[in-house]
């Protein structure tokens, strides 16, 4: 539509400006509008008479009934401004003339009235060519006190004589009551004229008419035959055009309507581009008027709101979207009026026509105007039948909805052949747009306002500016935020245009600012993260525009913000190029206003959200850091939830709590505690390429007050580097940590964590802060330690004390408890201890006395308290036995003592067989022979003597381990050994205690135990009573200085660094009553097992076996001590493992034995005399003293000599006889029963002999099943017992002195 | 021949934008952006009749040195080519002719598997063969 001929016939315009500030308000309506100037005069015009202004223009409609009794609406527009020469345009289109002048103004004194009267009349005669009416408001000054009331002000002011208007004077505060009439009568009084002045036109004759002209055709009419016929039709043609304008104005809507299709028809049969434009135009006009009445209510509003300075704009037009779809703006589609029309044209302005002379066929046109020719007045006048159409009908040529645009564009291109009319033509393309928004027909919208730009209206740099912001307003209207940005950009562009003279930068930022929304962009960053859409480039154009003038307008810390801003949003569209020059201009600009996270609100009314660097340094993580480990508070009593009976269970109970779980899913495991420092480490990264400073660096927290500790850093570009941030909660409760805040490049900023993308941080952390606790120093009287420990937890270990003990040595330390808090006492001190070994030996090691420490409590502040720990170098001095080649250490060096076991030795070492030396030595004789025994006590003394102490030194480590038997726990002595404990001490006082925590600190206590003494073998011998036994051992000094035993009372022995020696000790037996109960127990027990488990029963030996080495544990102690030191020790036999046979000697024998010989009663030691040849009788009797009845017993007595060098004979047959078997078979022997034997013997030879009388039992597992096969029960008490082979002798054996006759 | 070729969005990000004259890029985006407005208009006007659609929405607007013409595809993928509007000789058909090629440059460029939907288009040969399509020798 945009017509070329416009464009080539608008170029190189330099004529005297016709009209050249368009009436960019302008609407179609305005057409139909009485023109008032409205102005205020004088100095003190503004807000004091605001009320007045509004009251005046709240008359912007009257009710007039004509003369011929219709009532007419007349409508009147107040405007501020209006240039003359508009005026002349006046006979163009009525509407632009200037009908009404009404000034308001206020005086104080008689000279401001004047000076007020002056502008009145200076204003009157400027417009006085087309003034109607005149009216001046003064407003005086209040009423003086003692005036009587009712005094009237112009009774003290005169107008000055030259004054002729009419004016109304009130006082300042007058309400003003009657202005409104006042202004009615003045409307009135227009109408009446402009009335006048309608019907005067209407009335003219047809061939007298005047040419109209619009105020640049003057000139082109020079000289033409005013007479010929195409110029009298454009005459009547225009004069008939004037008409129609002036009815519209007059309120004869329809009439006029009628008169622009015939002038229309009229002008375009000769031509007359402008004024065809003209008409078109008027048609809209009209149509508008009557299609669009609500646009008036529009208009009204605005206007009203403007006047308040506030919004600008209606609330509709504040929201183009709504508006589009608001019932207001659905498009008026009246029932199609064609087939109306077709029927009842010809009524239609019949008498219009006879100026038609050469009606051209108008049915091209499509438009409805009449073709009837027949005339029948000659005056161009509007018929008064069209005043029929009332009440909403409309009447029937007026243009259709769609047609008035296309009407608009027909005008439009008209205007547009006359480079004068630009003006026009821009407020026609304006109205036009008004008119399609009503019609919500956007597209239509945008190729209007896209051809206004076409216009080449030679125009003033504020007036590009103003048709930018119109064209902006307009395209806001219908939701073209980008077209309307575009817009208000260029605007803002303009007013700071190069060359431009006095560049408006507050203008230009307020432009650029309201420019946002269509790019996209907010005013706050998080917005625009949020959204992350629009045109990054336009983006930071647009901003970058912004900063800068923001910076010329002087308001650095806008700038500052908004640099700010755009680092922050358009980070990722940046080149790394940009990125660091955007970063030095900030801080360029900051260093002139520093940003800080607070709102800024511009003067009006704006408010620029903060923005923050919260990428700048880029927070790769942050952890929460729980308190070091001894400070780490903890729960004293872990109170157990109610959970029912059973550890697991899948039901909650409470099945809130674990939705509060899920909840706090940023809930933090850990607790900080009050006036504690905690910390919080960050891991940060420079994006820049330069090294980046960051001060004033610390945490954001909510929730309880929190002191944070101010950090200052150095980022390298692109090191990702840890950062600690400290701070101290100053109160106790939830602590809701959300950030950092930082100070970088000049700007402060909050960096929270709900604003990192892309990291997955939770919104915040919650951190639970408990009370304060106290805090406690440990120290030790012992050494500290390099190494540190292997046990677990060892991270709180707080300080460390070390102690080489030697086994058996006793110690101690002292730990001294500070309480290093300056305000809480401590109050709770539970210590424990804890080690790499077992439980049971660890309380052998340390000990304490907790009694009197808790009698210490509470300690006060700064003060402390110690306590001792008692430690004891507890090992097992017995070396562990098992399997054969236990046996061999056991048995080897028995054969070296004393006479008795002289003989043994052999034995065990060719028989290491498992059973242990006793049996052996008292095997049956018969196996012995004298020819072996010179190579049985070579071989001996080999083994005893040089390899014995060798032996179990070198050997014992690799026993042990191919023993299999020596754990970790299980205590060697015969190496130094590291015991690693932690005394692990719970403390807590004040508040924190009541809340239930503590704190947990250790000392890590590292012991080396030396090896001191070892029992490297042991034996059990048959004392020289029989209430007791001599318990054997080699013992070896394993240290390496020379060492003092004290193995009995009084019995010391000296052994060298590195020796053994053997020493034997009297022990009581175990008595039989001890034995019983083990049995007892025993019994007990395996019964259970078979019940319950059915596992491998113990056997019953175990547990006479233990029993006896508990017995033997208990009694014997052997200190040592190291000769010229005084380190001393006790070793203790615990751990001692014995064989079957020994057992039988440890234990008193059931068996009693009453032997007589001779007659005499057999007493220990007693020498048994006798003669050769002679008949000796001997008697024993065995009585059963145990709980049960012993079976199978073999009863035996042997004669043997005692060579007293190890060597026995017991190849007696020639020397000696017994009458009677030497052995004897007792199948049972029930409880308490007595069994006698007796015998008669007789030597043949003199010498010493001796008798060995023992009784033994054999194996009887066969038997004791078949036997017991009704009481399963008894079988295993009975059958464990049976089941063993025991020997019991009596002791010592009896020596007789065989004398000759 | 064509000053400016850009594809936008779904969403009415930009995609791709390659012109002719880098100094007058920024200007050129502008425009572009601007143009966005009357494609959203016209593409909502074309909702009713899915079928009868047509892809090629004409002039959106034209200025004293630009004409600006828009293109929808199925998947709302907009097109904008700026014309130089002094150049008279180059007819409607021409214009179609562009989208047309364009369209087919677009489909082979999103069938690149490693393409995700909505991304800018970085591929390299899409730029040359839209350098050259601009140029007019395509």
């Amino acid at each position: 539509m945009r017509s070329a001929v416009g464009l080539m016939l608008s170029h190189g315009s330099n004529v005297e400006s016709v009209m050249s500030r368009p009436d960019y308000e302008q609407n179609a309506l305005h057409h139909s509008c009485l023109l008032v100037l409205l102005r205020g005069v004088g100095p003190s015009r503004a807000r004091v008479l605001q009320r007045a202004f509004e009251k005046v223009r709240r008359v912007n409609q009257i009710k007039v009934t004509d003369s011929s009794g219709h009532q007419r609406t007349i409508w009147v527009r107040f405007i501020h401004d209006h240039p003359v020469e508009h005026n002349d345009w006046g006979d163009f289109q009525t509407h632009r003339r200037l009908l009404g002048l009404i000034t308001i103004g206020k005086f104080e004194t008689q000279t401001e009235l004047n000076e007020l009267c002056r502008q009145h009349e200076s204003l009157k005669v400027r417009y006085g060519s087309t003034l109607y009416e005149f009216r001046a408001i003064f407003f005086g000054p209040e009423e003086k006190e003692g005036e009587e009331e009712g005094h009237r002000l112009q009774d003290d002011y005169t107008t000055p004589s030259n004054f002729k208007s009419q004016a109304f004077f009130y006082r300042e505060h007058d309400p003003c009551s009657d202005l409104d009439g006042r202004i009615s009568d003045f409307v009135q009084a227009l109408f009446w004229v402009l009335e006048s002045r309608r019907l005067e036109r209407s009335r003219e004759k047809a061939d007298k008419v005047q040419l109209l002209l619009a105020p640049f055709e003057k000139r082109d009419f020079v000289g033409l035959d005013m007479e010929s016929r195409n110029n009298r039709k454009r005459c009547v043609g225009r004069v008939m055009k004037n008409l129609a304008d002036l009815s519209l104005q007059a309120g004869l809507v329809e009439d006029a309507l009628t008169l622009y299709h015939n002038a229309n028809e009229t002008l375009r049969s000769v031509g007359d581009s402008l004024w065809v434009g003209g008409t078109e135009e008027g048609l809209c006009a009209a149509s508008s008027v009557l299609l669009y009445p609500q646009m008036r209510e529009i208009e009204t509003l605005h206007r009203n709101a403007s006047l308040q300075e506030a919004g600008t704009s209606s609330p509709l037009r504040n929201t183009p979207e709504k508006w589009r779809a608001s019932d207001a703006t659905k498009k008026i589609n009246p029932p199609d009026m064609n087939d109306v029309r077709l029927t009842s044209t010809s009524s239609s302005c019949s008498s219009v026509s006879s100026l038609v002379t050469n009606t051209t066929n108008s049915s091209n046109s499509g438009t409805p105007t009449t073709n009837s020719s027949s005339s029948s007045t000659s005056t161009i006048s509007a018929p008064a039948a069209l005043h029929a159409t009332r009440n909403g009908e409309l009447p029937l040529n007026i243009l259709k909805p769609e047609e008035i645009t296309n009407f608009y564009r027909k005008a439009i291109i008209n205007y547009s052949k006359y480079r004068h009319a630009a003006t026009i033509e821009t407020e026609a393309a304006l109205k036009a747009s008004r008119i399609c928004i009503e019609q919500n027909r956007p597209l239509d919208v945008a190729v209007f306002l896209q051809n206004i730009l076409y216009i080449n209206l030679s125009m003033s740099e504020p007036e590009r500016v103003k048709r930018f912001e119109v064209i902006t307003d307009l395209y806001q209207q219908i939701g073209y935020q980008r077209k309307a940005a575009f817009f208000q950009r260029l605007a803002a562009l303009k007013h700071v245009q190069q060359g431009s003279q006095a560049p408006d930068w507050n203008q230009s930022y307020r432009l650029m600012l309201g420019s946002f929304s269509g790019y996209l962009l907010s005013l706050d960053p998080l917005e625009v993260l949020e959204n992350s859409s629009g045109w990054p480039a336009l983006q930071i154009d647009l901003v970058q525009s912004l900063i800068s003038a923001a910076r010329r307008l002087g308001h650095s810390a806008l700038a500052t913000r908004h640099m700010t801003f755009l680092l922050q949003t358009q980070w990722n569209n940046m080149s790394t190029t940009e990125q660091s020059e955007m970063a030095v201009q900030l801080q360029n600009l900051s260093a002139q206003c520093e940003g800080s996270p607070v709102p800024l609100v511009l003067e009006n009314g704006t408010v620029i959200p903060p923005a923050n660097l919260t990428d700048l340094p880029y927070c790769m993580d942050l952890n929460v850091k729980d308190l070091a480990a001894h400070l780490r508070p903890q729960r004293i009593k872990v109170a157990k939830a109610d959970s029912g009976p059973f550890l697991f269970t899948p039901i909650h109970f409470n099945s809130m709590d674990r939705r509060d779980k899920k909840k706090d899913k940023n809930k933090i495991a850990f607790l900080w505690v009050q006036n504690d420092l905690s910390e919080v480490c960050v891991r940060l990264r420079n994006p820049l390429p330069f090294e980046l400073t960051i001060t004033d660096m610390r945490l954001l927290t909510n929730g309880v007050v929190f002191e944070s500790i101010p950090q200052t850093i150095v980022l390298q570009p692109h090191v990702p580097t840890y950062v600690s941030l400290h701070g101290t909660p100053i109160e106790t409760g939830q602590l809701d940590l959300q950030g950092f805040s930082t100070h970088t490049l000049g700007v402060k900023s909050n960096c929270r964590l709900k604003h990192m993308r892309g990291r997955n941080f939770p919104p915040n952390y919650l951190i639970e802060v408990i009370p304060a606790l106290p805090r406690i120093g440990v120290k030790t009287s012992l050494p500290q330690t390099a190494t540190f420990s292997n046990l677990n937890s060892s991270d709180i270990v707080v300080t460390s004390a070390s102690l080489t003990l030697y086994n058996g040595e006793s110690s101690s330390c002292t730990i001294t408890i500070t309480n290093e808090s300056s305000t809480l006492p401590l109050e709770y001190l539970e210590i424990n201890i804890n080690s790499n070994v077992e439980q049971d030996v660890q309380k052998k090691i340390f000990s304490f006395d907790n009694e009197a420490l808790q009698a210490k409590l509470p300690v006060p502040p700064q003060a402390s308290i110690d306590f001792v720990l008692h430690i004891y170098a507890e090992a097992d001095f017995v070396c562990p036995v098992t399997g054969p080649s236990a046996s061999l250490h056991s048995s080897c060096p028995a054969g070296d003592y004393g006479p008795a076991s002289s003989s043994l030795t052999h034995y065990s070492t060719m028989s290491a067989s498992g059973h242990a030396s006793l049996p052996s030595r008292v095997g049956s004789p018969q196996h012995r022979s004298h020819r072996q025994d010179p190579q049985n006590s070579s071989f001996r003394s080999t083994i005893s003597g040089a390899q014995h102490s060798l032996a179990h030194l070198s050997l014992q480590p690799s026993g042990g381990g191919a023993a299999g038997a020596g754990g970790p726990s299980s205590l060697g002595s015969q190496y130094s050994q590291h015991i690693e404990a932690q005394v692990r001490l719970k403390y807590s006082g004040g508040e924190g205690l009541t809340g239930g925590y503590c704190r947990q600190c250790a000392v890590s206590v590292n012991l080396e135990l030396m090896p001191s003494v070892q029992v490297t073998g042991w034996d059990v011998l048959p004392a020289e009573v029989a209430s007791q036994f001599y318990l054997v051992l080699d013992i070896s000094n394993l240290t390496a200085q020379e060492m003092s035993l004290n193995y009995t009372d009084n019995k010391n022995i000296l052994i060298e660094a590195k020796e053994s020696c053997r020493v034997p000790i009297p022990v009581d037996r175990c008595s039989l009553e001890q034995v019983c109960a083990a049995r007892a127990q025993e019994a007990a027990e395996n019964l259970e097992r078979e019940l319950c488990f059915r596992t491998q029963l113990l056997s019953f030996n175990d547990a006479l076996s233990k029993l006896c080495s508990t017995h033997i544990a208990e009694r014997v102690k052997i200190s040592w001590l190291l000769t010229g030191t005084d380190i001393e020790g006790i070793a203790c036999l615990r751990g001692i493992v014995l064989a079957q046979s020994m057992v039988d000697l440890t234990t008193v024998s059931p068996l009693q034995w009453d032997i007589t010989f001779r007659e005499t009663p057999v007493q220990p030691h007693s020498e048994m005399m006798c003669t050769v040849g002679q008949c000796a009788l001997l008697s024993i009797q065995l009585t059963n003293k145990s709980l049960q009845p012993l079976k199978n017993l073999v009863l035996s007595i042997k004669f043997y000599q005692d060579y007293l060098n190890g060597m026995e004979n017991y190849n007696l047959e020639t020397r000696v006889a017994i009458s009677g078997p030497n052995r004897i078979v007792i199948p049972i022997l029930e409880r308490e029963e007595h069994m006698q034997h007796t015998c008669s013997v007789i030597f043949f030879t003199p010498g010493r002999f001796k008798a060995s009388i023992e009784c033994s039992t054999k194996p009887q597992t066969q038997l004791g099943a078949t036997t017991n096969q009704i009481g399963q029960l008894e079988t295993f008490s009975a059958s464990y017992d049976e089941q063993q082979a025991h020997v019991w002798k009596f002791i010592p054996p009896i020596e007789v002195t065989v004398v000759e006759q | 021949m064509a000053f400016c070729i850009a594809v936008i969005g779904k969403d009415n990000a930009p995609l791709y934008l390659a012109t002719s004259d880098m100094e007058q890029e920024l200007q050129l985006q502008y425009h572009v952006h601007a143009a966005l407005d009357v494609v959203e208009e016209k593409c909502l006007l074309g909702k009713g009749a899915p079928e009868s659609k047509e892809l090629y929405l004409g002039l959106l607007y034209s200025t004293e040195n630009h004409k600006i013409y828009g293109f929808v595809t199925n998947s709302r993928v907009k097109f904008i080519v700026v014309i130089d509007s002094t150049n008279v000789a180059l007819r409607e058909n021409e214009v179609r002719a562009i989208f047309r090629n364009l369209q087919v440059l677009y489909t082979d460029a999103v069938c690149n598997p490693f393409y995700i939907p909505g991304e800018s288009l970085t591929s390299k040969k899409f730029d040359r063969s839209v350098q050259k399509l601009m140029n007019g020798n395509a």
